[in-house]
């Protein structure tokens, strides 16, 4: 009888016979010029080393709140707030580094949810509203988020860090210069009609460790990928979209508001305080959000109902005066005003409700 | 912790250096890898590394028992405990929810409104493979086929190690806790060649599995309307290709990763694609699992000793549960009952015609293999779809060549056709090859550049950091 310990015979794989030696060294070097060559390929494009805009990267983000205590400032909202706040110039100004939750093609509501009802928090939470993704049902592109921070290993958790330690210092180590993200997007494929899919939107920014994401200065100087980005939002516009009847919209937008207000009243309920800020957008974009989601009959309604402050850059010239190169984000540069300014409304406006928050305080 | 991430990357790298450092004694080595696959399996969810404690003792336990029994009763009562811990283990977390969802419908069905509490159990990863493996230990002390090993040490190791721990080979004891037993003699070539293999995996598994087919795959599955039967087809070619290169580039990668530590695992796929007819695809797909249920529950069953009938009912049973292993769903049933049925068709064939002139022809067996291949693609179907109705939509769409959506665009067109051809050309061509064998008649240089080319591929893909789809078996 074999015994597991000792007499059997275990089979014992074959190893070819090559000079292996030779075979590490060339491997290796091979692997290590093709490397260089695609990172020097990539800084040719322009491209910078930078955080990734990683599930890992949000969860590190998002547990700054358990780990600072109830108060501070969060901001949920989707790519104009992540875009368009200046971290570093609200830290000047009010001497707390925001926590940046907002994510790219995202319905804020969920993660305010998630504030409201899954932390103790009890600060300034700011929200912002990109109409078409805070006004409709989908969740969109990050919808996963919160299941991933639910359920993060220890493993993720481990990754993550490591990964950290080696982006700051790789161009090609992005999202966009995946090598079947390159491949998918050449124009050398054959068309093939297969309806309304949602367009790929490229790289618009370059996100720091504070999850700061100012826009990439490429849309500012190279004319060809500005317009490039453009045409995305316009395919993006432009796409059919199927309306359900009046009624369950009505429906949907009352629903919508008893949600938002129940999160609001419970972190207020807390101490906490809500506002929504509305941030720029031009052409096309804000031709389709005034026309589809008309302010007096969505954002106004909102505040309304929510009993909370708003800021609309509409309403305050300083807000309006940036270039908005790609119609939807405010340039890198113009950021830092921006937030200033924009702390300034929310200052004047909180004060004015007799609601003014140490969050803002000088 | 998923081979293709970042901490395995520095994992393996502190697993390596310490095992291979010219300090510390073999036990000591052990000790570490020990230590080290217990860290590998936490690093998911820490509170299961409890499971595989639970699976150890009482296996280590069973098995002296069932050694030193004196009635065949006492020896059938102990083995009877092993499978019942381990079957219950995997009863609970897999088939829990699996198994009160059916009853509150067989209730439903005699008009009795069963509530059936909320079952929100978080399977354990891998909890397929390790209870088989552990099992197995015991059933062959149990059919005297082995004796109990005679150190914990080794046979917790055996039971954890964790190349193969959470997505196999299911190794058998027999091949494993021997090579645990002394330091294994230097060999030439067999760190680069381990390291080869596991690139080979990562390869398989993040360039083509992930990255070039799984985006196909998904948004075909993932369709809720009819679709256009072409779309289907390549939805279902594309699944094939990740399924294979998924569960094939772990079990590469897993069987690198042993080797580049000092120890050999037995392969687990031999070019499946290429096989002609179902016994000879079930010798070369997953060949670990479809040995353990012939060993521990075709031939306890009575194989084909029993006569016609009895065996082709072995057969049914046999893949029926090898369907429910992989999965707490109807639908891999299905799967399972599709592949037995198959093998009984394909006995049933070849115990009355038999081999003639024609059959041995090259363009004969190139019709039957194009023929396995084809009715393998369906079962995936059941494999991929998460319910019957996707099933159905999908198979009427890829048999009745029917209109529907397109949903496919180009891209992933070229990708998932270039991708299927090239894999089914590989099968081809290796069917009846090793790939040691191909190497070893390759110029050095040539394999250095494949190796560098996959190497560079796999990093400048990224990775989506996918887990692997076996895992969740």
């Amino acid at each position: 009888m074999p015994s597991s310990t000792s007499s059997s015979d275990p089979q014992i794989r074959p190893v070819p016979a090559l000079p292996w030696g030779r075979v590490l060294v060339t491997g290796i070097l091979l692997t290590v010029v093709g490397l260089v060559c695609w990172e020097i390929y990539w800084r040719s494009q322009d491209f910078e080393p930078s955080f990734r805009n990683s599930d890992g990267l949000w969860a590190m983000t998002r547990n700054r709140i358990d780990r600072e205590g109830p108060g501070g400032t969060a901001v949920v909202g989707s790519s104009r707030l992540l875009f368009d706040l200046h971290l570093e110039a609200w830290r000047e100004e009010t001497g707390t580094l925001p926590v940046q939750l907002a994510l790219e093609g995202t319905d804020p509501r969920p993660f305010l949810a998630h504030l409201a009802q899954e932390t103790d928090f009890a600060g300034l939470v700011l929200v912002g509203v990109a109409p078409p993704l805070f006004f409709t049902p989908d969740i969109g592109l990050r919808a996963s988020l919160l299941e991933y921070y639910r359920n993060e290993s220890p493993s993720q958790w481990a990754s993550q860090r490591i990964s950290m330690a080696v982006e700051p210092y790789i161009a090609f180590y992005s999202f966009d210069t995946a090598l079947f993200t390159v491949l998918r997007r050449q124009t050398i494929w054959p068309e093939r009609d297969v309806g309304s899919a949602l367009p790929v939107v490229r790289k618009l920014s370059n996100m720091q460790i504070t999850r700061q994401s100012p826009m990439w200065e490429k849309l500012e100087h190279d004319e060809a990928y500005r317009d490039m980005a453009r045409s995305t939002w316009l395919e993006f516009l432009n796409m059919p979209r199927e309306l359900p009847p009046p009624e369950v919209l009505k429906a949907g937008f009352e629903n919508l508001l008893a949600s938002v207000k129940t999160d609001v009243d419970t972190i207020r309920s807390r101490g906490g305080e809500v506002v929504f800020v509305r941030a720029p957008s031009t052409g096309p974009f804000r031709e389709v959000e005034n026309g589809g989601f008309p302010r007096e009959r969505m954002w106004d309604v909102l505040l309304e109902h929510t009993g909370t402050l708003g800021v609309h850059f509409e309403d305050h010239p300083d807000l309006q005066d940036v270039e908005v190169p790609e119609w939807s984000h405010i340039r890198a540069g113009d950021t830092e005003r921006w937030t200033r300014a924009l702390i300034g409304h929310l200052r004047r406006g909180l004060d004015a409700r007799g609601t003014s928050r140490v969050e803002l305080k000088p | 912790m998923l081979f293709n991430s970042m901490t395995f990357v520095v994992f393996f790298a502190v697993v390596l250096a310490l095992h291979h450092a010219p300090f510390g004694s073999w036990r000591i080595k052990k000790i570490q890898l020990l230590l080290a696959s217990y860290l590998f399996y936490a690093a998911w969810n820490p509170p299961f590394v409890l499971l595989l404690w639970i699976s150890t003792i009482v296996d280590w336990n069973v098995a002296k028992r069932i050694h030193t029994a004196e009635t065949i009763g006492k020896r059938r009562g102990w083995m009877l405990a092993s499978v019942l811990v381990n079957l219950g283990i995997l009863g609970y977390f897999k088939y829990g929810g699996f198994l009160l969802a059916n009853w509150v419908a067989l209730m439903g069905s005699a008009g009795i409104e069963w509530q059936a509490p909320d079952w929100n159990i978080i399977l354990p990863v891998g909890i397929s493979f390790y209870t088989f493996q552990t099992m197995a230990y015991s059933l062959d002390v149990y059919l005297r086929r082995a004796e109990p090993s005679k150190s914990l040490l080794d046979f917790s190791l055996f039971v954890t190690f964790f190349p193969q721990l959470v997505a196999g080979p299911i190794v058998r004891p027999t091949d494993l806790i021997p090579q645990f037993a002394e330091k294994p003699a230097p060999r030439r070539g067999r760190f680069t060649w381990g390291l080869s293999l596991m690139v080979l995996g990562m390869f398989q598994k993040i360039v083509i599995a992930d990255a070039a087919l799984a985006p196909a795959a998904e948004k075909v599955f993932e369709a809720g309307g009819k679709l256009f039967w072409i779309d289907a087809w390549l939805g279902t070619l594309a699944f094939s290709g990740q399924i294979f290169c998924d569960f094939a580039g772990y079990s590469t990668t897993a069987v690198g990763a042993a080797m580049v530590l000092g120890f050999s695992l037995p392969n687990n796929f031999r070019f499946p694609y290429a096989a002609i007819g179902f016994s000879d695809f079930w010798r070369r797909w997953h060949i670990s699992l479809s040995t353990w249920l012939r060993d521990y529950l075709y031939v306890p069953l009575g194989g084909n000793r029993k006569g016609p009938a009895r065996t082709y009912v072995n057969l049914a049973v046999t893949m029926l549960l090898g369907g429910l292993w992989h999965g707490a769903s109807w639908t891999f049933v299905v799967w399972g009952g599709l592949h037995g049925l198959y093998l009984g068709v394909e006995r049933f064939i070849r115990e009355r015609v038999g081999p003639t002139r024609l059959s041995n022809t090259l363009p004969f067996q190139i019709a039957l293999a194009m023929v396995t291949y084809f009715l393998v693609n369906l079962t995936w179907v059941f494999f991929r779809a998460k319910e019957f109705d996707t099933a159905w939509r999908m198979i009427s769409s890829m048999l009745t060549f029917g209109a529907g959506d397109r949903v496919l665009p180009g891209v992933e067109i070229v990708l998932v056709g270039f991708t299927i051809f090239a894999i089914l050309f590989v099968h081809g061509r290796m069917r009846e090859k090793r790939l040691e064998d191909v190497v070893a008649r390759t110029p050095w240089w040539v394999t250095a550049i494949v190796v560098a080319f996959m190497l560079f591929a796999t990093i400048i893909t990224q990775g989506s950091n996918d887990a692997f789809i076996y895992f969740q078996f």
